[in-house]
């Protein structure tokens, strides 16, 4: 009798009171910063960071000298001195990432060199990657402020760019000494950016690719797939067949679709080939009004070949998760995989492979058909609709995660912002980063010219023929492509792909939604999130990540 | 067991249900032991022997190698010992207090008669939200929480006599402290860090150990109050008769007879607090990490690397299992039996 | 309830009644503490046993439970210098509920097939059949009409949610159906094998204390680490189960691949990690009873499955109890399992409530997430106060 009078009796006052302190919208703030009701996204016409094609030759540099930094006057005092040769004593820069070896180990590696160089200190903290971005948002949004340089995927950068949490390096790091801004390829300095800021500096770059073995299709004759249809075909063609000599039958097709792993970034790179054609600044994800493009023929294609696919790959594909996909291409026992760059030197190393030289790179397949974004159908690709199409097929290489970023803390102490600056340029710096983007084990993907040298990659153990073919397909068609698209990079960019599109997408794979009822659930939910967080803002920052005016 | 006086009793079985113990402890042993076998073998194995095929005798179908060992406890050793450190003193210091505080809360529960009001902690609540509100509203926190503390007690002493209409018993007390355990981690996490980032005790031993000892006392509770009400009162009552004060009979009568009980529950809130894996994750950053965040930390963009897991797993079960080894004696009849018979 | 027993039944000598006056051990103590230190007052021992665990938990419960609470009725954003919560009311309860999480929390709704049905109103002739009962029993009281009219509006809404997806023509589970499957499920066979094994190492067998630390061990390995040692254990490329599969021609299939195969090896792995917690309190409690008793039956003629039935069974029914509520109570939050070996998948058909808050979370959408896990709240509170109402009054009352 008792029970029930005691969970009545506290309960119903907790209620009345949390209504009361919580009622119209009630701000809770953070401690340390005065409550604000609404994140006003500011956005300045986007004229500093060019997004094409062309060559970057001249970055407009605006120098706004109220948000610059002490550190400006040292390193414009000597212009010559490049990165990790200042004078850094006693100041302590502590770097969060995530629990390695990839990407932690070039920074602990580089910071023991930095400290060396300039008698700083580089504390790097390291959490679990699933749970990074949760950590490092609760650190910034309740004024924590542990760290001095946050390393994070640039598609995070929408949810914390807008929020004042991180320092504006437009003026600092174009003319950076020895960070060579200038050689990193264009939809990297894009994709460390947001509304025309450039926020941080890029030491990685993340774009999809369809990996293949040379091996296996140059001894039929077969050219690797050009669109998704022919990437089917082929699938089929080697499902079941014996494809590394040891007598068990081997896989078309590894995709890696897990559901709460990597598959919705795979996914997307299939569904962008079908919706975005004019260039990245037309983006994917959505259209006028921030309406989803995700429930028309395209997304329907995307998921007709998602599941298809499944046919010619593992059993039980759906549960398909990177390491167990990458173990299987490496060990030789998959035709074609979607991957990262990481599937251009995992081959070379020989504690994981028996592919050395025999995995070739193409460009993300794409479509002869086209949304039109009016109706919602696909019509066929010619000049105008499909500008960027070769051969008549549009091709979106898509810049899943989009490459690990370091970004600076705005309030952290200046002197620890001028030594993380030079820390972050230093390990991104051509000097470091060459040798790193040609290491597996530092997680690190070629984001530079200059790392288009084929003998960076043939000193690691490409041959001539792999060096070029990565490269091109990697740098040259891929991250240098006019029709690059871009990842979400909006705030809870993460709620809507890989919470809302991931959990509709394993639905349908595993038969609980039909093709419609996934497309549907995933407009709805991505709908009800935008109205949710605000559709002005979200429109707004949709915009300037994808660098639109 | 050790009972030199016992002659056959009923836990001595006849040879054909001995046969049958033994088969089914032996079937249940290896179920347990083959998983905890393939994760040690894994500890010994390249990715490549890992992911190659099936291997399940190291030099007989392959070779194994030390690189696993060698990468966690030299090459990163350092990433790898604080953690080992702050687990062992978190999981030693928060199951100790959680045993300590919880063992006398069960034994006041069961042993006496507790009458709460319900107005007061009516009272109690409103003024924590109002303290809430407060601080929402930007009092800072410490001064907040004492006039908060100030008022209640001045409330209490104005008008608590009043209030003693409507009381609670000791039933309620425990289902509230066990009603503790029913929330989602995930839900109070965030609040919990916002907490202990206002004292200023982030990323410290202090935080994990003052929670872990926080969340696992209402399993004390409940566990020591079943173990403490059977304990026949008799015994308590001749201590009572001799004038022992109720600390003396708790200590020198009632624990002692209750050792099985207390080894068991300490061994599990220690494994609780040993593997807590999401509070430890906010709380502690770099200087209070725990071993649970590294073997999740393997689980990175490459996928699962199961070798290093199985490592830190193994070198993370050692201290336990010997814990486990050293109390078990404890959980046995003879200690009981001798203490009563005593 | 265990603390509950024996003050409530009046036979402990030691309690201090409703009346003070009344003479027992307890005031002969009082007396002679008195003199000596006022300290050892049994009115003031009493608070001194108690208070230091109620403060620390207050400490840290009553702030995260308002404030979860208040994070469930928000939408929590990132915004300048810091963060805001805007209160949107229910949205996140209505999202949950009617909108468009509904087919993963509740389930995808289709019309009960006749075992559904069955299950429907042989559950509803069950709540019938106990509420006469209850009316007949004299002991009605206004509260007990109310809570129990709760309870069976609860329990009709989640028979009448199983009939339509579990057991509808084409439904699928959701997360809650799902969860208290594993709970159900999951608690009882670990109980049952618990129980076993408890029973097995206090007989008289050489070898024993081997075996106790062995069937202690699963459960002091991380949570985490056992979920990712069954998923290499489920692995049919790598796993050493793997040539099994193969030798009898099912190398291309995959057990986590189908819905009940994977829900069914979140179970295994649940029974694995969790047996020895019920194995363990339940030794303890079968190795502190007194064995007097079935040693005189033993004399008596009594054969040992009555032993146990009759003698040992009902001495170790309150602790029992205990365990289970606690064990209950815990499984409702399974999460590791699900998420390591399948994300909740194939599609959603192993996914925990639990998994599912801790996914919007993730994605630091913290009002869907807080509602999420204030509806399991709900849910776990509905249970265990049944449970406490119905069940440990009587198995406590044996014990005293």
């Amino acid at each position: 009798m008792s029970f029930a009078k005691n969970r009545f009796v506290i309960g119903l006052p907790i209620i009345a009171l949390i209504v009361g302190a919580c009622g119209s919208a009630a701000p809770t703030a953070a401690p340390t910063a005065p409550p604000v009701t609404a994140a006003p996204v500011t956005l300045p016409p986007v004229t500093a960071v060019p997004v094409t094609l062309a060559p970057v030759t001249a970055v407009p540099i605006t120098p706004a000298p109220e948000t610059v930094a002490p550190p400006t006057s040292e390193s414009s005092a000597s212009p010559a001195t490049s990165a990790g040769a200042k004078d850094f004593s006693g100041v302590t820069v502590n770097v969060v990432t995530f629990t390695g070896p990839p990407i932690a180990e070039p920074l602990q590696r580089h910071g023991a060199e930095w400290e060396k160089a300039t008698g700083g200190k580089i504390n790097v903290t390291t959490a679990p990657f699933s749970d990074l971005f949760q950590k490092e948002a609760t650190d910034l949004a309740t004024g924590t402020n542990s760290f001095t340089l946050y390393t994070m995927s640039s598609s995070w950068l929408g949810s914390f760019a807008g929020q004042g949490y991180f320092q504006d390096l437009t003026s600092l790091v174009p003319t950076y000494p020895g960070l060579q801004w200038d050689d990193v390829v264009p939809v990297m300095q894009s994709n460390s950016s947001f509304g025309g800021k450039i926020y941080a500096v890029p030491f990685d770059s993340d774009v999809l690719s369809v990996y293949y073995r040379t091996d296996i299709l140059g001894k039929d004759g077969v050219a690797p797939p050009k669109t998704w249809d022919e990437y089917l075909t082929i699938a089929k063609k080697y499902q079941g067949k014996d494809l590394n000599g040891d007598g068990t039958p081997d896989y078309g097709s590894c995709i890696e679709k897990a559901k709460g792993g990597v598959g919705t970034w795979q996914f997307n790179g299939v569904f962008s080939g079908f919706v975005q054609a004019l260039g990245t600044k037309q983006g994917t994800f959505f259209g006028d009004g921030l309406t989803p493009l995700v429930n028309n023929e395209a997304m329907g294609a995307a998921l007709d070949f998602w599941k298809a696919s499944s046919d010619f790959g593992p059993p039980a594909e759906i549960n398909l998760d990177q390491g167990t996909g990458r173990g299987l291409m490496t060990s030789g026992r998959c035709a074609l995989n979607i991957d990262w760059g990481d599937m251009g030197t995992l081959p070379l190393d020989p504690t994981v492979s028996k592919v050395k030289n025999v995995v070739g790179a193409v460009v993300m397949p794409g479509s002869s058909k086209i949304l039109d974004r009016a109706t919602g159908k696909l019509v066929p690709c010619d000049a105008t609709t499909c500008p960027n199409a070769v051969d008549g097929i549009n091709h979106a290489p898509f810049n899943a995660f989009g490459g690990w970023i370091g970004a600076i803390n705005a309030k952290a102490d200046p002197k620890a912002q001028a030594a993380a600056l030079d820390f972050i340029s230093y390990v991104s710096a051509p000097e470091q980063s060459n040798p790193d983007v040609t290491t597996g084990v530092t997680g690190e993907q070629p984001f530079r010219v200059s790392q288009q040298d084929p003998a960076l990659w043939i000193k690691a153990g490409m041959t001539a023929d792999v060096a070029k073919n990565f490269l091109d397909t990697y740098i040259g068609a891929s991250l240098n492509g006019p029709n690059a698209a871009l990842d979400l990079r909006i705030p809870q960019a993460n709620q809507y792909t890989n919470v809302l599109e991931d959990t509709a997408i394993a639905q349908f794979l595993a038969g609980e939604l039909t093709k419609d009822e996934a497309m549907k659930q995933i407009f709805d939910g991505w709908q009800a999130l935008t109205d949710q967080i605000g559709r002005d803002s979200q429109t707004a920052a949709y915009a300037a990540s994808i660098g639109a005016k | 067991m050790m009972n030199p006086l016992r002659k056959r009793t009923v836990l001595d079985l006849s040879p054909r249900a001995k046969v049958g113990a033994y088969a089914i402890m032996i079937a249940w042993a290896i179920v347990v032991l083959f998983p905890l076998y393939w994760l040690f073998l894994t500890s010994f194995k390249q990715p490549i022997q890992f992911t190659g095929g099936t291997y399940y005798i190291p030099f007989v179908d392959f070779q194994p190698t030390l690189d696993n060992w060698k990468y966690i406890l030299v090459d990163v050793g350092s990433d790898t010992y604080r953690p080992y450190i702050n687990t062992i003193v978190v999981g030693f210091a928060s199951a100790s207090i959680a045993l300590v505080l919880g063992s006398l809360a069960a034994y006041g529960l069961v042993r006496f008669r507790y009458r709460p009001r319900v107005g007061v902690i009516a009272l109690g609540l409103g003024c924590t939200v109002l303290a809430m509100i407060a601080i929402v509203l930007g009092v800072p926190p410490i001064v907040a929480a004492a006039s908060a503390i100030v008022v209640l007690f001045l409330l209490i002493r104005a008008v608590g006599k009043r209030l003693s209409a409507v009381r609670l018993g000791n039933r309620d007390i425990s289902f509230w402290l066990i009603s503790q355990r029913m929330m989602p981690p995930v839900a109070v996490v965030i609040p919990i860090y916002v907490l202990f980032q206002q004292l200023h005790l982030l990323d410290t031993q202090i935080a994990l150990i003052v929670t872990y000892a926080a969340t696992n006392l209402p399993i004390v509770v409940w566990l020591m109050s079943d173990y403490f009400a059977a304990i026949p009162l008799e015994l308590e009552e001749s201590a009572s008769v001799d004038g022992a004060s109720p600390y003396r009979t708790f200590r020198s009568i009632v624990l002692p007879v209750a050792v099985p009980g207390l080894v068991a529950t300490f061994i599990l809130v220690l494994v609780f607090a040993w593997n807590e894996y999401l509070i430890a994750l906010f709380l502690a950053t770099a200087n209070a990490a725990t071993m649970p965040l590294l073997v999740a930390g393997q689980v990175a963009t490459r996928g699962p690397q199961y070798w290093y897991m199985s490592v830190l797993i193994v070198i993370m079960v050692v201290p336990v299992i010997v814990m486990a080894v050293i109390l078990e004696r404890f959980i046995s009849r003879g200690i009981l039996a001798g203490a009563v018979k005593g | 309830m265990p603390p509950a027993s024996v003050p409530s039944n009046g036979t402990t000598h030691l309690t201090p009644g409703p009346a003070p006056s009344e003479p027992g051990p307890e005031q002969h103590a009082r007396d002679q503490a008195r003199s000596t230190d006022e300290w050892r007052n049994p009115r003031r021992a009493r608070n001194v046993f108690l208070w230091p665990a109620l403060l620390v938990v207050l400490l840290l419960a009553i702030f995260p439970l308002i404030a979860s609470l208040g994070l469930a009725l928000s939408n929590v954003q990132l915004a300048q210098g810091g963060f805001t919560i805007k209160f949107t009311g229910l949205a996140n309860f209505n999202n949950l509920l009617f909108g468009a999480e509904r087919n993963i929390f509740l389930g995808q709704f289709k019309p009960p097939t006749i075992l559904g049905w069955t299950t429907f109103i042989g559950g509803g002739l069950l709540m019938a059949y106990v509420l006469v009962r209850y009316l007949r029993s004299g002991r009605v009281s206004a509260l007990g009409i109310v809570g129990r009219a709760l309870g069976i509006a609860a329990l009709t809404a989640f028979l009448w949610m199983l009939a339509n997806t579990l057991l509808g023509d084409g439904g699928r589970p959701g997360t809650l159906t799902v969860t208290i499957l594993y709970v159900v499920l999951g608690t009882g066979l670990e109980y049952l094998i618990g129980l076993g094994l408890a029973w097995l190492t206090i007989q008289h067998l050489s070898g024993q204390r081997f075996f106790r630390v062995v069937f202690l061990l699963p459960i002091t390995i991380t949570p985490v680490g056992i979920a990712y040692m069954f998923r290499m254990l489920t692995d049919n490329q790598s796993g050493p189960f793997a040539p099994l599969f193969a030798a009898a021609g099912m190398s291309n299939f995959s057990v986590l691949g189908d819905p009940w195969g994977a829900r069914l090896a979140v179970i295994i792995g649940d029974v694995w990690q969790w047996t020895p917690f019920i194995f363990i309190v339940l030794l303890a409690g079968l190795e502190g009873r007194d064995i007097e008793t079935e040693e005189a039956g033993l004399v008596d003629g009594a054969g040992r499955w009555q032993i146990f039935r009759h003698i040992t069974l009902p001495m170790i029914i309150p602790v029992s109890a205990t365990v289970i509520l606690i064990r209950t109570i815990e499984a409702f939050k399974i999460i590791d399992l699900p998420s390591v070996l399948t994300g909740g998948g194939p599609g959603t058909a192993s996914e925990s409530v639990t998994l599912q808050a801790f996914q919007s979370w993730r994605a630091f959408n913290l009002g869907s997430s807080a509602a999420v896990a204030y509806s399991l709240l709900i849910v776990v509170t509905i249970v265990a106060t049944a449970y406490a109402r119905l069940v440990l009054p009587r198995t406590h009352r044996a014990n005293a």
